[in-house]
């Protein structure tokens, strides 16, 4: 993956050519400090001016003068290369690092890959998939024993069930 | 209308039951449970539950801050994937 997205593209905001961002970021506050972006991968806007305006980010596009430049932009993500993304904290991973992992047991077993993390409120979820078989996996420290991004591997031990 | 405090907290009977019998001998497996409205009580902090979503059971490590809150409200019953390249972390609890 070269390009993360980091926002959606909303209405107009006022008539200059400012535009809403819905921010589809853990890092709101990155829009500060950037200076451009890419929509569809391709094509690079550089960034005149950023706002904070309650929950959404406003950001004016240079060569945007008018509400109506925005209409084709609407409703498109925004992206930045992947190198640009803001270094984690040890233990932290990145959800598009841990989507497609291998999962393997303790025996070594292939459990699937994953394919979607699920945000419950307390620890996250990790769904792997073998051939429709679903193993749902905490994001626990003591089932994920290692996780290994370059490898594209998690090994898990998996706690007993109780009916 | 909240609950009467007279009955006290309403826990499903064979989720309280589990969990006192593996509090009682210090084991940790994951308790299976449809019991969406049985209430979070302290002696489950550090247990997992998994929790009925309605097609399948996600397990929920149980911590402090959770006491007090049902345990459906931890096992969301819709899902929304998003999209799969979003800057978002996830971290090991």
């Amino acid at each position: 993956m070269s390009k993360v997205i980091i926002g959606r593209i909303g209405a107009p905001h006022g008539v200059r050519g400012e535009v809403r961002i819905i921010p589809l970021t853990d890092f709101p506050d990155r829009f500060q400090n950037l200076k451009s972006v890419f929509i569809d991968e391709q094509i690079k806007l550089e960034i005149n001016n950023v706002k904070y305006n309650k929950q959404f980010i406003i950001l004016k596009f240079k060569g945007i003068d008018n509400r109506s430049d925005i209409d084709p932009l609407k409703g498109k993500l925004i992206q930045v290369d992947r190198k640009d993304v803001p270094p984690l904290a040890a233990g932290e991973y990145y959800n598009f690092d841990i989507i497609g992992l291998e999962v393997y047991n303790e025996k070594n077993e292939r459990l699937g890959k994953i394919e979607q993390i699920l945000k419950t409120g307390s620890n996250d979820v990790y769904i792997a998939n073998n051939a429709g078989k679903q193993t749902l996996i905490p994001a626990l420290k003591k089932v994920v024993t290692n996780i290994d991004i370059e490898a594209g591997r998690m090994d898990i031990i998996l706690q007993e069930e109780m009916e | 209308m909240s609950r009467s405090i007279k009955k006290g907290p309403y826990v499903h009977e064979s989720v309280l039951k589990k969990i006192d019998a593996m509090n009682a001998t210090n084991e940790k497996k994951v308790i299976k449970t449809w019991s969406r409205s049985s209430t979070i009580l302290p002696n489950f902090v550090g247990h997992t539950i998994a929790v009925h979503d309605g097609r399948k059971h996600v397990p929920v490590y149980v911590t402090e801050d959770m006491v007090g809150h049902k345990l459906g409200e931890f096992a969301p019953t819709r899902t929304f994937k998003g999209h799969s390249g979003e800057e978002r972390r996830t971290s090991l609890k």
